[in-house]
């Protein structure tokens, strides 16, 4: 144990982990939007991060940005690649409920059907990348890790007292914070989100009222979608790679970090978020790395031994503005 | 006609019951009149993150088989392929299956030591040989022998030395930061490093296989300040480790073990791989018949042990010219072979290993992604 490690540069490390933790509650929100309307787990939430952080590499590679791209370059790659990353994010989270999970709906399937099918569909996205693709176009896809070029130059910005900030974290976490502020206001204000917001508070009554229950799910999976895309753009900035499998670790992180904060409930994501990122990143400096996800789930257990709805606790539907 | 309908049935099944035996004596003394039959199985990492240390020694192994076979026509041994992805859970059945299939006559592999590790009981208790080209835990010879396990490399202990030697000798660093990856691999590797530096270890630090992020090592880097860093590990994490190194500004010597030795490395790790120093006990392969025929066969160089893996063929297909055609014989084969293979000296001991003199380890640097050999490290 090195306290001394973590104390010496807490500045530091708490900012590496609402960097790390600013990516969870990006791919959280996710999780929680579906849970909140649907009581649906959405296991497939972590391949359409992963899809997203490949749409992000097409994106790059088409448009030949790299590190020695220019200035403008950098910036149309970037915006290019945010859209591009959203659109097919989102794109995957529809098609996902349009395929798998509405016939089931239809026919009014049990709880247990709904998660086994979003296991499936996250396994059939995770084969397609790893497999499918690599059978027909080669590499990249399959499954080794792939290098994904970074227009974007690491730069530190500031040294405050010794803690470096560098452009990358700065992105993420404002990036980050931005783009779940706008969420929350959309859920809050508009009249879309009032919909959202009565469906998940009781889906029949909301659908008496003359919400259409179907657009409100719909929205739901492409506004989780688009977060997850927004996601894996950071994450590919801050990482610089990608792989058919790295939705897994981080979807369980991201879900994690939504119970946390408490499910169905968008702030909570958030606090869960950057809670799981700074739990570890100070777990892997005061003992190592290997103990940060012991150390996560700890945490997870006593705030969930103290307060089972999770830290914010309120659900989506309660929720207000 | 009920009697006659049941008569037909037993005369149908009696013939049936006839023919069958007639065909299985039939093979057998087919079995029997070819001198030479047999499968050799291949196990390891076919595809994922890691395959790229696997596959040429693959290509290595079915190059031996086609030279070997051209002169020995009248054979018929087959090389079966059995993709575990490296991994010990995917490894056991696919041990069973070759262990109860007495067609397999050996095993090439496993290629990494955690499979390995997982199986050599399995495969003890068939009496199957097995010959690992690229498996370099210390602990499957020197702690847990096997009797049917041999390798043609050298092992982690020795490989260890080696790194220690080019950190302080080659590099001449005087602090090293030490990482491994907590696996059976990766850690009793870098304890070996850790342990023959001695003093020269500034810091350490443990990471998880399947880690991406890698901010809390970096801290631990910039703040111990060494002039050199090593990692125990494989290429999915090695890659954005190095990445995530090099974004900070960290700038100094990365050498890690052949866990790193494949052409993965530089693809998965890009600019920030450039010269990054990979140790391997496998010895490069430049100009003389193999590379050209590896080439020629392959279209590629020999990569990642390719030529361990033509040796361990080698030593299989001498034991079937010889009449080693059962598990037994074969066994005995292995266990009395003394040849000059591709790559060294081969010749095992008890253990299973070959002569520590024989073993020669060499540091590789990256080159514009490409692994190109730097200088052999000498023991001595």
């Amino acid at each position: 144990m090195d306290f001394n490690a973590l104390f010496g540069d807490l500045g530091g490390h708490t900012l590496d982990g609402l960097t790390k933790g600013s990516v969870y509650a990006l791919v959280a929100l996710g999780y929680t939007m579906v849970y909140g309307v649907l009581r649906l787990i959405n296991f497939a939430h972590s391949e359409v991060f992963m899809v997203g952080t490949w749409t992000v590499l097409g994106v790059y590679t088409v448009l030949g940005a790299d590190d020695t791209s220019g200035m403008g370059m950098v910036i149309f790659a970037t915006l290019a690649a945010l859209v591009a990353a959203v659109v097919a994010s989102a794109s995957v989270a529809l098609a996902v409920e349009r395929i798998a999970y509405k016939p089931l709906r239809k026919k009014n399937a049990p709880p247990l059907i709904f998660l086994i099918t979003a296991i499936g569909c996250s396994l059939v996205l995770v084969e397609i990348f790893g497999h499918v693709l690599r059978f027909f176009f080669g590499p990249p896809f399959g499954r080794a890790p792939v290098n994904v070029p970074s227009p974007i130059q690491t730069v530190v910005l500031l040294d405050v007292g010794g803690v470096r900030i560098t452009n990358v974290q700065v992105f993420i976490v404002v990036g980050a914070i931005l783009m779940m502020v706008a969420l929350d206001q959309f859920v809050n204000k508009s009249r879309l989100g009032r919909g959202v917001r009565a469906v998940a508070q009781d889906a029949d009554t909301a659908a008496l009222m003359g919400v259409n229950q179907d657009r409100v799910i719909m929205l739901v999976f492409v506004l989780g979608g688009a977060m997850a895309g927004v996601a894996a753009l950071l994450y590919t900035i801050a990482f610089d790679l990608t792989k058919f499998d790295i939705g897994f670790i981080i979807g369980i992180k991201a879900f994690t970090a939504a119970v946390l904060g408490g499910i169905g409930n968008l702030r909570g994501a958030l606090v869960g978020g950057l809670l799981l990122g700074i739990v570890e990143v100070y777990a892997s400096t005061v003992f190592n790395s290997s103990w940060a996800d012991v150390t996560a789930f700890i945490v997870l257990v006593l705030v969930l031994m103290f307060k089972p709805t999770g830290l914010l606790g309120e659900s989506l539907g309660k929720a207000r503005a | 006609m009920r009697l006659n309908t049941r008569a037909g049935l037993g005369a149908i099944a009696l013939a049936l019951t006839v023919t069958a035996t007639a065909c299985g004596s039939t093979e057998d003394n087919t079995a029997a009149a070819s001198d030479c039959e047999g499968k050799i199985g291949i196990m390891g990492a076919l595809s994922g993150a890691n395959s790229s240390i696997v596959l040429p020694s693959v290509d290595g192994a079915k190059l031996a088989l086609k030279q070997w076979s051209e002169e020995n026509s009248d054979c018929n041994i087959e090389i079966v392929e059995f993709d575990t992805e490296g991994d010990p859970a995917k490894a056991t059945p696919v041990a069973t299956k070759m262990a109860t299939d007495d067609t397999f006559l050996g095993v090439m592999g496993g290629a990494f030591s955690g499979e390995t590790r997982a199986t050599k009981s399995i495969f003890g208790d068939a009496g199957l040989t097995m010959i690992s080209q690229s498996a370099t835990a210390t602990d499957l010879t020197q702690e847990d022998p096997s009797p049917v396990f041999h390798r043609v490399v050298g092992y982690d202990d020795i490989q260890g030395q080696a790194i220690a030697k080019y950190l302080s000798d080659v590099i001449g660093a005087k602090k090293v930061f030490v990482i491994d990856n907590s696996d059976a691999y990766g850690e009793p590797l870098a304890a070996m490093v850790s342990s023959e530096l001695g003093d020269l270890v500034v810091a350490s630090d443990k990471t998880q296989v399947a880690q991406t992020d890698f901010s809390p090592t970096i801290s631990k880097i910039e703040s111990a300040q060494p002039d050199a860093v090593f990692y125990g590990g494989y290429i999915a994490e090695a890659s954005p480790l190095l990445k995530q190194m090099r974004d900070a500004d960290i700038q100094i010597p990365f050498i890690g073990g052949d866990g790193l030795y494949g052409a993965g490395f530089g693809e998965a790790t890009g600019k920030a791989g450039e010269g990054a120093i990979i140790t391997c006990p496998c010895v490069p392969i430049e100009g003389g018949t193999f590379a050209e025929d590896f080439e020629a066969e392959t279209g590629e160089a020999p990569g990642a042990y390719a030529a361990e893996g033509f040796d361990a063929m080698q030593i299989f297909l001498d034991g079937i010219a010889d009449g080693a055609l059962t598990r037994e014989a074969m066994e005995e084969f292995v266990d009395n072979y003394d040849a000059e293979g591709k790559t060294k000296q081969i010749a095992f001991d008890e253990n299973g290993d070959v002569a520590v003199e024989n073993v020669v380890i060499w540091a590789y640097k990256v080159v514009d992604g490409e692994l190109v050999p730097d200088q052999e490290i000498s023991l001595g």
